[in-house]
């Protein structure tokens, strides 16, 4: 049953990655024939144009250039950016760990301090600690990520300069050490994976919460605390464990789609990652560039969700049992 | 740990519970620690080609911020404006332009002679000038570059158009002939001069294709580009051949923002020393600053209302409102705009009113017209009125043998300067019974309209449109072709045809005396104004900061009467002559803070860490072991 299961899970995000990359293709084509982008100068010649379109192969009709596209993409060659002439997979990969460490950080912070606020809120249901937490929860969470930002530069970048408001390690600078570099990436890290970890709290702390609130009144938690175990205990050992199932799927299946989302936070702090090429794509219209950054944003949530699939599977036992 | 009696129970609770959250702690701390390090190791390879030590806040590093940086510095596919800043610095033009007024002065060439027929000019180039990687300078890299960078050059295509052949005798001596009479051949190439000896060897298909030139980027200029890492910094070091005057700044650094506020704040801040394109919105504030210095300097650019005047027979399917076509109707819009106001509202001031189709900063060639429509409603009303169109009050439309002045005027989107200019435009004909539907656009659908062919012929589909154009830094040719009949069907955007006009253009092209050719221009730009082909609204400037706690020295430049800060794009000499101001120590905002920004991450870190360790320890808060569990609702 298990290795079904799985495979129809794997199954499902195979298609939805084939219908991604069949919509990616089209999305592009439908935006009108890129030469018109691509002849900046309005005064190009014909032939230029046609050299052009044989350059980027939109000269073939339409199900060639599929077929091309469908090749290309499986071997991992997205074209040619049309501004720097590097291939969109050496731009992707340059970009992509910094967008990975960003949101990661992000990411682990938020669940880890969102669950912990959660747990607290929930077992001081009705109390003030409750309300101010889920205050401050609810308006992380309603606030723009990238006001979040703005604000946080405003006070630790420019009223109390303690902080780097921007890149991701100052620049034009030949490290000592690989430590002193780690140590200056970390300093300018500071600020964005704030900003990343309170756009996220919200929600992680809203799901804890109310996870816990639901686990606390089941039965077997009443069982626990009947047989004379400590409050903190049942808490901690058994409360604890099954509420967290929820926030785990979250965090896993926001892990893909804050790839993508941290895109205002990335240009806010000059923070050189697939966000700030995809915004600089956008600007200079290079369309190759943005293809890449799509797939890799639409496999990015793909993966994450398979990857929450999995890891319930291996955390619910009632998932295995079906 | 006040529990008392708790504190039994919650010791052997927590044993198990503290290894499996001490994990956790352990497992999150080394996976922040690897995703650290993770693109540190990505980067590494590319930083490797600095040579240079620890140089934040060194003050022999001049730091500029931008928000757009050049994609590739591969000359031949390039297509960003900032290469200029860039290459103008790395390399030399075959003349390069005066600090004081912009003409011609020694580039590559030490000095020049013009023939008698105009049609041949003859170059000495200077033997003393050397490659930065020690190969000399030769007349074969003037024709390589002439020929195959002019030829081929996405952006440096059309100058050498007129060129019949390239001659070189000796490697001292470039002869230059044309079919036909150019100034531009002094003055006006902007083609910069390459080495043959790099570029020569690769082929032409990969030169226009995915080649990315090695660093340092060989040249002749002062600096030369040593690090390359698009999207966040282009680092130029001084040229070890360099033999010119000493630079008072040894590394120049343009350093990558995520956009213009992050650019402004960092010049606040002292993380960059410099900013070369500062907004017109924020132009004001940035000026309060004490340490800040700003510098407003007129540009050869412009913003124009074209209208479409396309003859009928050039465009017979040209889409529009045919009024526009009537000169009186034109010539009233030009009086009933107020382009003081214009320029006051959409660019905040910081821009010049402007007069005419040649910008005011070719000083050589500029005089303010005769004819300059000054702000006069009154008299566009009496225009309009002799001209047969009937008042039908105020803010209503004009008609005339059921035609009717309501134009659309389309402008970009993002451009907010154009679209605030487009409703100043729009409020003030109104007044005088001209109606103005502002339609914001892409600006891929506002060329799709200017560029629309129908049966091979042009057929522009507007009324009118905001726009601009800029042009290059001495010769106004550029700027006066699009006005030209050759143009229609090219570069021409308001389709103005004047056969009178396109004789005067070939005329002043071939005429290399400055005075006598400016009297040649001075008919074109009449002949404009009269027939109102092109109305120019403002000629925009080019708005600088820099900080005077880090540079001195600035003098202005190109023209030296009110110009820029570092004669941005055209000239590296007023760059070699600024130098780090005195006092100006290694700190700037962000490295006094680096110290205390580490310390706040330490304690932050722990907090957190600690914290969750708390949370995972805890004996629940302030809540007796005791209480029930809250199982109500």
């Amino acid at each position: 049953m298990t290795s079904r299961w799985l495979a129809a899970k794997t199954g499902a995000a195979v298609l939805t990655l084939v219908f991604v990359l069949i919509f990616n293709f089209f999305l592009f084509r439908v935006m009108g024939d890129p030469t018109t982008q691509l002849a900046r100068l309005p005064n190009s010649s014909p032939e230029e144009i046609a050299k052009l379109r044989a350059d980027y192969g939109i000269d073939k009709p339409i199900t060639g250039q599929f077929a091309d596209y469908i090749g290309d993409t499986l071997t991992l060659d997205l074209g040619i950016s049309q501004r720097s002439r590097e291939t969109v997979w050496d731009e992707i990969k340059s970009a992509l760990p910094w967008t990975l460490l960003l949101v990661g950080t992000g990411t682990a912070l938020a669940t880890l301090i969102g669950a912990w606020m959660g747990v607290m809120a929930a077992s001081r249901r009705g109390t003030k600690t409750d309300d101010g937490l889920l205050g401050f929860s609810l308006f992380t969470y309603a606030s723009p990520e990238y006001w979040i930002g703005i604000i946080l530069i405003l006070i630790f970048a420019v009223a109390i300069p303690i902080l780097p408001a921007g890149q991701q390690v100052d620049p034009g600078i030949e490290f000592s050490s690989f430590f002193a570099e780690a140590l200056n990436v970390a300093e300018h890290m500071i600020l964005p994976v704030a900003a990343m970890t309170l756009m996220l709290l919200g929600q992680y702390f809203l799901i804890m919460r109310s996870s816990m609130v639901d686990v606390m009144t089941e039965d077997f938690i009443t069982v626990k605390r009947a047989i004379g175990l400590p409050r903190e205990r049942v808490i901690n050992r058994h409360a604890v464990p099954n509420a967290l199932l929820p926030l785990v799927t979250l965090a896993a299946i926001q892990f893909g789609a804050v790839v993508g989302g941290a895109i205002t936070i990335e240009t806010i702090f000059s923070w050189p990652g697939l966000g700030q090429l995809t915004f600089d794509a956008i600007n200079t219209k290079d369309f190759p560039v943005l293809q890449g950054t799509f797939l890799v944003f639409s496999i990015g949530v793909i993966l994450a969700n398979l990857l929450a699939d999995i890891l319930y599977f291996f955390l619910d036992p009632r998932v295995q049992a079906r | 740990m006040k529990f008392g009696a708790e504190e039994q129970s919650g010791k052997t609770t927590t044993s198990g519970q503290t290894k499996v959250g001490m994990a956790l702690i352990a497992l999150i701390a080394a996976a922040a620690f690897g995703l650290v390090t993770l693109p540190a190791l990505a980067q590494d390879d590319t930083s490797a080609t600095s040579t240079s030590t620890d140089s934040a806040g060194d003050p022999s590093v001049l730091r500029i911020g931008w928000a757009q940086d050049p994609q590739t510095l591969n000359p031949f596919v390039a297509l960003d404006e900032e290469n200029y800043n860039v290459w103008s610095l790395n390399w030399d033009l075959l003349t390069n332009f005066s600090t004081e007024d912009l003409s011609p002065v020694p580039g590559i060439a030490k000095s020049w002679e013009v023939s008698d027929d105009r049609k041949t000019v003859t170059f000495k180039l200077d033997p003393e000038k050397v490659w930065s990687d020690g190969e000399p300078v030769t007349s074969a890299d003037v024709k390589f570059s002439l020929e195959t960078l002019g030829g081929e050059g996405d952006i440096f295509s059309g100058y050498t158009d007129e060129i019949t052949s390239i001659k070189t005798p000796d490697d001292e001596t470039v002869v230059i002939t044309t079919k036909r009479p150019d100034a531009r051949i002094v003055g006006g190439i902007f083609v910069y001069i390459i080495p043959e000896h790099i570029y020569g060897d690769v082929p032409i298909k990969d030169l226009t294709g995915s080649y990315q030139p090695d660093l340092p980027l060989v040249g002749s200029g002062p600096y030369m580009v040593t690090e390359f890492d698009r999207g966040r910094i282009v680092q130029l070091e001084q040229n070890p051949e360099w033999n010119g005057p000493e630079p008072g700044f040894g590394e120049v650094q343009y350093i990558k923002y995520g956009n213009q506020d992050a650019v402004e704040r960092a010049l606040r801040l002292g993380e960059v020393d410099m900013v070369v394109e500062v907004d017109p919105s924020t132009f004001q504030r940035i000026s309060e600053d004490p340490n800040i210095e700003t510098l407003s300097s007129p540009s050869p650019s412009y913003t124009e209302l074209a209208f479409n005047i396309c003859p009928d027979d050039l465009c017979p399917d040209a889409e529009r409102n045919t009024a526009i076509q009537d000169t009186a109707v034109r010539q009233a819009i030009a009086y009933a705009v107020d382009r003081e106001r214009v320029n006051a509202i959409s660019s905040r001031g910081t821009s010049t009113p402007g007069a005419g189709i040649l910008p005011s900063f070719y000083t050589a060639f500029f005089e303010t017209p005769e004819q300059n429509y000054e702000f006069d409603p009154e008299m566009a009303k009496q225009i309009l009125d002799e001209a047969g169109w009937q008042d039908n009050g105020e803010g209503e439309a004009r008609t005339q043998d059921g035609e009717e002045l309501s134009f659309d005027l389309a402008v970009r989107s993002e451009s907010p300067s154009n679209i605030q200019a487009a409703k100043v435009v729009a409020e003030q004909a109104a007044d005088v019974g001209i109606i103005f539907n502002v339609d914001v656009i892409s600006v891929d659908k506002l060329t799709e309209m200017t560029v629309r062919f129908q049966n091979g012929k042009p057929a522009p589909d507007f009324d009118t449109f905001i726009w601009g154009w800029g042009g290059d830094p001495y010769d106004p040719s550029f700027l006066l072709s699009l006005l030209t009949t050759d143009e229609i069907g090219s570069l021409s955007d308001g389709f103005y045809s004047n056969p009178e006009y396109d004789k005067l253009y070939d005329e002043q092209r071939g005429v290399f005396d400055t005075a006598e050719r400016k009297a040649l221009i001075q008919q074109m730009v009449a002949l404009v104004q009269e027939d109102m082909g092109y109305l120019i609204l403002t000629e925009d400037a080019n708005l600088q900061a820099y900080r005077t706690d880090r540079i001195q020295g600035v003098e202005p430049a190109c023209p030296s009467d009110g110009g820029d800060l570092i004669c941005e794009q055209v000239s590296y000499e007023p760059l070699l002559a600024i130098s780090p101001a005195d006092g100006s120590s290694s700190s700037s905002g962000s490295d006094d803070g680096g110290g205390a920004g580490i310390v706040v991450a330490i304690i932050a870190a722990i907090a957190i860490l600690g914290g969750g360790a708390m949370f995972l320890r805890s004996r629940s808060g302030r809540r007796k072991d005791d209480e029930p569990l809250e199982f109500e609702e």
